[in-house]
């Protein structure tokens, strides 16, 4: 698909969404670039998931948006007719998942799910699959289509499913916890698979993820996510070396790491994430924060510039680096 | 002084219902020392998990030996399994499935000082609070029940079970895979406090390089049923000695932008073979960057380089210069 819109890829502004009334997801926003990989991390709960849902129009039943518009190349998704989101889907925004076994129909070959999302039939279809499976790194792929799901090996089906979702050329690839159950060196070709198709094809990746090595490893920008909203966002390099939030100083320090003294104490945060229908309308990291002060319980901090693309939601960025030492 | 854990030719072997047996685990010798954590490390299917379950006497072993504190488990017979399993306790991955529902935590922690009758009444209560505050967690939360816990205070639990009966040998099978970042830092810090306190002995099973490293003092690295390595964690780092094990170094994403984008990209081709049919000669052959013809045909022998025990014909001429080291720059 040639493109005409100049803006994001995609964009989401203002994203509320809520379970039985508590705002899970509060108010979140970015937009990724054609090419560009985007990491949303964060722990278990904090929203990250959701947030990917919403931007391809599949929210869980329970889950009610609340507000916030999602622009895919300018165009707004829930603005549009189920109809028209559906057809969209595979075309130009595709999702992978984390178990891809689970994702892939077992009923269908290989030939046909890749197949699937161009409209091609016969020899076209068969052409522009052996191309995008040669593409995505399978080796014989002419045997490989004729053959179903459960002959895959893990590593295989990821890269199955990524050449469904990118054979139609899709603008954007929402990568739910793609690697999460790979072992690592096959993370490490899946990662490397992931990097070159955003650079080669100019497809904006929207990544989830909660590993801080695979937000290192692939993605140009960030946003860390903490009980449903966004506390620092900014380019990967800026963010790793220089956190100016709290939280994700903490994060940082609490990774043994490959280059840190053996059986040293990890910095731990303390508590625990509160749950959604204890969600301050303050600072939600107040309670666990050692920076804390009187003004974070009592209003939202703004995410606010920090220069060079770096933003953060903290009334003490400015004292952050006191942590990490 | 006699070892925690001696494993000697130590071979597990599934039955399949046509074509060969699994051979999850073919001929690994190893021992762990008193007051040691030897990290178990591979990928899926390497055999990790059935060694750690083997040990603790829940797979039954084909060949070889399993002697825990002196004690042959290996056809013992059950008087003698009951009697060396309270030298041995074991954490799993999931707090969630390793507790009984139905039992408040001091009954699950009380309960195997319970069943050997060691201890009763108040005696036990007391106990209980003592293991639950040496795990960090409140004595008054003896009364409650799993539920009512997180995740990493689940963990916290098991391993208060754990230490009830202060075993020789713990064997933890990822203790803390499951666990969020921050919840996990607080997990191993704990290991590490318990490490220095009771100078018990560990296997730490685990996929995760960096965790082994962070806790553990000597390191196994397996492939498909076998070892490839064994070395004191530094010399495993700075200078790995098995083709395989420089590449599993190398594939771990580390949080640090400027240095993992700076990494020599090694990636393994192919995908890990079945151990139903592992390849002939060195199994790991197939995936070798350094493969020549002998790997195809002849298993190399165990032996010898410095600190490290390997298993690879062409052992001296693995670079040493690991990323660990030296900052090598990408191509």
């Amino acid at each position: 698909m040639t493109r005409s819109f100049t803006g994001p890829a995609l964009e989401v502004e203002d994203l509320v969404l809520s379970i039985g009334g508590a705002p899970v997801v509060d108010g979140i926003g970015f937009a990724v670039q054609p090419g560009e990989v985007l990491a949303l991390v964060g722990e278990s709960g904090c929203g990250k998931s959701l947030t990917a849902q919403a931007a391809i129009r599949l929210l869980p039943g329970a889950v009610e948006r609340q507000r916030g518009r999602i622009l895919l190349d300018g165009d707004d998704l829930y603005a549009m007719r189920e109809r028209d989101v559906r057809r969209l889907r595979g075309r130009r925004i595709s999702m992978i998942f984390q178990e891809p076994q689970a994702a892939l129909d077992p009923l269908s070959t290989v030939g046909a799910q890749v197949a699937e999302a161009t409209g091609l039939r016969g020899r076209a279809a068969r052409d522009a699959v052996l191309a995008m499976l040669t593409e995505v790194g399978i080796s014989d792929p002419a045997r490989r289509i004729a053959q179903y799901p459960f002959e895959l090996s893990g590593g295989m089906a990821q890269r199955v499913m990524i050449a469904t979702a990118l054979i139609a050329r899709p603008a954007i690839l929402i990568a739910d916890e793609p690697t999460t159950a790979l072992d690592v060196t096959i993370q490490a070709q899946i990662l490397q698979l992931l990097r070159r198709l955003a650079a080669e094809r100019g497809t904006a990746i929207l990544l989830i993820t909660h590993d801080m090595g695979v937000v290192a490893d692939i993605a140009d920008r960030v946003a860390v996510m903490y009980a449903g909203r966004i506390a620092e966002t900014g380019r990967v390099d800026r963010v790793f070396a220089a956190p100016a939030h709290p939280y994700t100083a903490l994060l940082l320090a609490a990774l043994p790491r490959l280059t840190d003294v053996p059986k040293s104490e990890l910095a731990v945060i303390a508590g625990q994430v509160p749950l959604p229908q204890h969600f301050s309308p303050a600072c939600r990291f107040a309670d666990r924060c050692p920076l804390v002060g009187e003004r974070c319980r009592a209003e939202r901090p703004p995410l606010a510039d920090r220069g060079d693309g770096q933003l953060s939601a903290c009334w003490h960025a400015d004292h952050v680096g006191s942590i990490a030492a | 002084m006699t070892a925690a854990l001696t494993l000697t030719d130590l071979a597990v072997h599934y039955p399949a219902r046509n074509g060969l047996p699994v051979r999850a685990v073919d001929g690994v010798s190893l021992h762990v020392a008193p007051g040691e954590t030897l990290g178990l490390v591979g990928e899926s299917g390497c055999g990790k998990s059935t060694i750690a379950r083997a040990v603790v006497g829940l797979q039954a072993a084909t060949r070889g030996s399993v002697v825990v504190d002196g004690t042959e488990i290996v056809g013992a017979d059950r008087q003698t399994l009951h009697r060396a399993r309270a030298r041995m306790q074991m954490v799993f991955q999931d707090p969630a499935t390793s507790l009984n529902p139905r039992m408040t935590v001091g009954e699950a922690v009380g309960e195997p000082l319970l069943v050997r009758s060691l201890v009763r009444g108040g005696a036990l209560r007391e106990q209980v609070g003592m293991l639950l505050a040496e795990v960090g967690l409140p004595p008054e939360h003896a009364a409650r029940y799993p539920h009512q816990f997180s995740g990493g205070q689940r963990q916290r639990i098991v391993i208060a079970r754990a230490l009830a009966l202060r075993p020789a040998l713990l064997v933890c099978d990822e203790p803390v895979s499951a666990l969020d970042v921050s919840v996990r830092a607080q997990i191993l810090n704990l290991l590490v406090t318990l490490q220095r306190s009771h100078a018990m002995a560990t296997l730490f099973v685990s996929h995760d390089l960096a965790v082994v490293r962070h806790v553990c003092d000597r390191i196994a690295v397996m492939y498909l049923g076998r070892l490839v390595e064994l070395a004191p964690r530094d010399a495993l780092f700075a200078a790995p000695r098995h083709p395989y094990t420089r590449a599993l170094l190398l594939a771990v994403p580390e949080p640090d932008p400027v240095r993992q984008r700076a990494k020599p990209r090694v990636l393994l081709v192919g995908e890990i073979p079945s151990p139903a049919y592992p390849p002939p000669g060195c199994r790991f052959h197939t995936r070798c960057p350094m493969a020549r013809p002998v790997c195809a045909i002849e298993e190399p022998a165990w032996r010898q380089a410095g600190e490290s025990g390997v298993a690879c014909h062409f052992a001296d001429e693995v670079s040493p210069s690991s990323h660990y080291q030296s900052e090598a720059s990408a191509p």
